[in-house]
């Protein structure tokens, strides 16, 4: 059963009205369920690195804000609301394909194309701008670049990295530009997208979605 | 001097890439490391300059143990050149650009002056000291990527691939000059290469992995004898090595070639 981009959006604008609507024990709920959900849909190394790596950014916002005088139940529940939030984007991420999210932003929610063009362009860049960056990282090390020192020293030698890696970037997106140019875009006649049709699956995640946001007026009855 | 001891390497939890690799390169050799796409050649370069380090076996350069040691630290022994030139470009004028390593090494400012005019002259770029580098034309990117490499007076220099998409004249320019900084300054070159005939012509050794393993370490005179089958290593005789082994005539370039068979058929007739 898979449901469209659309729902899932839907559900996850949601996911993060909830975190701050839902009593706490119901958000710790949605982190497990989204947790398993995750690992279905992908256990791969990126993913586990991802999780990682977001428990140790919700570990370090709940010290900072230990240090800076909250209470303890304040600091935790903060965290998990944060931690639950990214999650449920990378579900998203993980079960849904740029295009797709792109084009539900442009057909459901009236988004110009330029603006969704904008987005998957965006994030094509991303793995390539990953590689340049580890071989312009490489390169100075080569020429005698080195991330030793105290912080000041080391954020301006690490200049030397940034700086060939936007000049090369400015470079790309100038080449871009002008291809696309050169491909009529900008001309507004975008046929070739099949529309994302609704099923029964999106319909009753979309039930659920309104009865779970509807909480506050129910609340009470229960 | 670099020299492998029982090198094995492999990224992350992958499969080995370097299988138990022993060789020594000494001072003011010309090495060619040979092998099929994937066979480990930029693995093990990167190797030699400490940009990764071996899962087990040892690398020394210059006789010291380099395990602890990063990439900046060998900087000034060995010069390593990558493929893309425009992925470490800095500075905005050439003369800047090829001082960047020299400034890292806080040399004094007469000491960086003299290096880097020495390096510019090296790779022909001392007309160009003052161009902005990202209009210069490819092959002299290229060579301006060597020259920031010999600005710290490495002993050793590592091109991998620098010749690739260049053409035949700019080919030929960039290697007459690697070949006076190997004869005239001793300079030891590992040159990275697929080009067959740049191989033969230019490096005295050839060292050539297979799917991670050295399966040939000798002259290159021996490698390319024009009848060995290099086809089991993804390899290839140059033409000129075949015809050289069929009208038994060693000759280094082609019009040299042409040259020794008119006088022998002239001889025959
Ligand atoms: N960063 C990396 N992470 C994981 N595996 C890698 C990485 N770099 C290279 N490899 C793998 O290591 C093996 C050797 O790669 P290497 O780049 O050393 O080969 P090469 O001889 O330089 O090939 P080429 O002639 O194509 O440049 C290949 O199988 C490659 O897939
Ligand atoms: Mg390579």
């Amino acid at each position: 059963m898979k449901i469209t981009a659309f729902t899932q959006l839907i559900t996850v604008l949601a996911v993060t009205t909830w975190v701050f609507l839902l009593p706490v024990p119901a958000v710790a709920i949605i982190l497990v369920l989204e947790l398993a959900l995750l690992l279905y849909i992908k256990h791969d190394r990126l993913t586990m690195a991802a999780i990682g790596a977001l428990t140790v950014f919700t570990g370090m916002m709940i010290l900072l804000q230990l240090i800076f005088g909250s209470p303890l139940s304040v600091s935790l529940t903060g965290g998990l609301r944060m931690f639950v939030m990214t999650t449920a984007f990378l579900c998203l991420l993980a079960a849904t394909k740029i295009q797709d999210i792109a084009q539900a932003l442009v057909e459901k929610f009236h988004l110009p194309c330029e603006y969704a063009f904008m987005l998957t362009t965006a994030l094509r860049f991303v793995p390539d701008f990953l590689t340049d960056s580890a071989t312009t990282l490489d390169a100075q090390s080569c020429r005698g670049y080195s991330n030793r020192g105290n912080v000041f020293k080391r954020f301006y030698s690490y200049l030397a990295v940034v700086k060939p890696l936007v000049m090369r970037a400015v470079a790309k997106s100038d080449t871009l530009a002008l291809s696309m140019e050169l491909k009529g875009f900008g001309a507004n006649t975008y046929q070739n997208m099949t529309p994302q049709r609704l099923c029964f699956a999106d319909y009753l995640v979309l039930f659920l979605v309104m009865l779970l946001s509807l909480y506050p007026l129910w609340s009470k009855y229960i | 001097m670099i020299e492998a001891k029982a090198v094995n390497f492999a990224y992350h939890r992958g499969e080995p890439v370097i299988n138990d690799i022993t060789c020594k390169i000494e001072d003011g050799e010309f090495v060619a490391l040979l092998g099929h796409n994937g066979s480990g050649k930029t693995t093990l370069s990167r190797l030699f300059m400490a940009l990764v380090h071996p899962r087990s076996g040892d690398i020394f350069v210059d006789g010291d143990n380099i395990e602890k040691l990063e990439p900046a630290d060998l900087a000034h022994q060995v010069g390593y050149v990558f493929q893309n030139p425009d992925l470490q470009i800095l500075e905005d004028t050439v003369f800047a650009e090829v001082a960047y390593g020299p400034r890292c090494k806080k040399l004094s400012e007469t000491a960086i002056k003299e290096q880097v005019q020495a390096a510019l002259q090296a790779m022909g770029l001392e007309n160009l000291a003052d161009a902005y580098p990202r209009t210069l034309s490819f092959g002299q990117k290229r060579r301006l990527g060597v020259a920031a490499a010999l600005a710290l007076n490495p002993r050793t220099l590592i091109l991998d691939e620098i010749t690739n998409g260049q053409d035949e004249q700019e080919k030929d320019n960039m290697m007459d000059y690697l070949q006076k900084l190997n004869k005239e300054k001793r300079i030891t070159i590992i040159l990275i290469t697929h080009d067959m005939n740049i191989a033969r012509q230019y490096a005295k050794r050839a060292i050539v992995l297979n799917d991670g393993n050295l399966v040939f370490d000798g002259t290159t005179q021996d490698l390319y004898n024009g009848v060995r089958d290099l086809k089991e290593w993804g390899l290839t005789q140059p033409i000129m090595a075949i015809l050289s082994a069929a009208f038994i005539i060693s000759a280094p370039t082609v019009e040299d070639f042409c040259e020794k068979l008119c006088l022998k058929e002239g001889g025959e007739r």
